[in-house]
């Protein structure tokens, strides 16, 4: 069977627009904070996403010590009702696009 | 983000919230954190009545889009009234729960967790609390350094509520996590 050949081909970097970044996913981001027990944040991050308590507690420590964590993506809607639920239980979330 | 809330507490040989094997949930507190929990809760719910700007609450009512102005706007537009309506009524049924004696649902024992850490979160923003206070708010050495007592004391005052209420939200949590 023929291998099929990959060519590199000219891409041009286009201006991002609005109409392009609609098309990019959202992210869910929660912050560090000092006043949340880590405990709690864990828990949050199980109760609402379904994580493992070890998915849960990473993304507690990524929070803790890298300042931030993703915990979600997917369209604009999902994302605000995702920020709406950590707002909720008293955690710093905030949404933006994916950049890659 | 705040260590284990029990750090300064000395535990008493039983929890105040247990799991029962049938998914409910026990609260027992003595009479006088009954009563001290209810007016701090209740004075929580006088102050979002009354305004949500205050600096203090802050905490509850972050921003979503936080590099984007104008859709942040847009979403506390929107938000904002639906996020308070939902905070107090959680505080209702918290204001409820605290001193029953009869058994908590899942939905009624959260409601409490959030009542509880929305407390923390508002008394912790007013002392100002920053990472490194952790196992030491160094509320007492300040004591020598400062005229002004009463102030301090107040202050002294709100830091053991502080560790009291990560005490209890911790014990909630344990609980909780038992039922995931």
């Amino acid at each position: 069977m023929a291998r099929a050949s990959v060519q590199p081909s000219q891409v041009l970097d286009p201006d991002v627009d609005d109409a392009t970044k609609s098309d990019k996913p959202w992210i869910v981001i929660v912050w560090n904070d000092p006043i949340n027990l880590m405990s709690y944040v864990t828990f949050v991050f199980q109760k609402l996403f379904g994580y493992s308590l070890e998915k849960a507690t990473e993304l507690m420590l990524d929070v803790h010590h890298k300042g931030r964590a993703v915990v979600s993506n997917g369209s604009r809607e999902r994302a605000e009702f995702d920020v709406y639920r950590l707002h909720e239980h008293g955690l710093w979330a905030t949404m933006e696009h994916e950049t890659l | 983000m705040g260590n284990d809330g029990a750090r300064n507490i000395v535990k008493i040989n039983k929890g105040p919230v247990v799991r029962t094997n049938d998914g409910t949930y026990k609260l027992a507190l003595p009479k006088d954190h009954c009563e001290v929990l209810t007016h701090l809760i209740t004075e929580l719910r006088d102050s979002l009545l009354t305004t949500t700007d205050d600096s203090s609450l802050r905490r509850l009512f972050p921003t979503a889009y936080h590099n984007d102005v104008k859709k942040d706007a847009e979403y506390q537009r929107l938000m904002r009234e639906e996020l308070l309506a939902s905070r107090l009524a959680s505080i209702e049924t918290a204001l409820e729960v605290i001193g029953a004696s009869n058994e908590l649902s899942e939905s009624e024992i959260d409601a409490f967790a959030r009542s509880i850490n929305s407390l923390r979160l508002v008394i912790g923003t007013t002392l100002d609390i920053a990472e490194s206070d952790y196992g030491d708010l160094n509320i007492e050495s300040q004591q020598s350094n400062s005229p002004e007592t009463e102030p301090h004391e107040e202050k002294l005052i709100q830091s053991e509520l502080y560790d009291y209420l990560g005490w209890l939200l911790e014990w909630t949590v344990g609980a909780q996590s038992e039922g995931l």
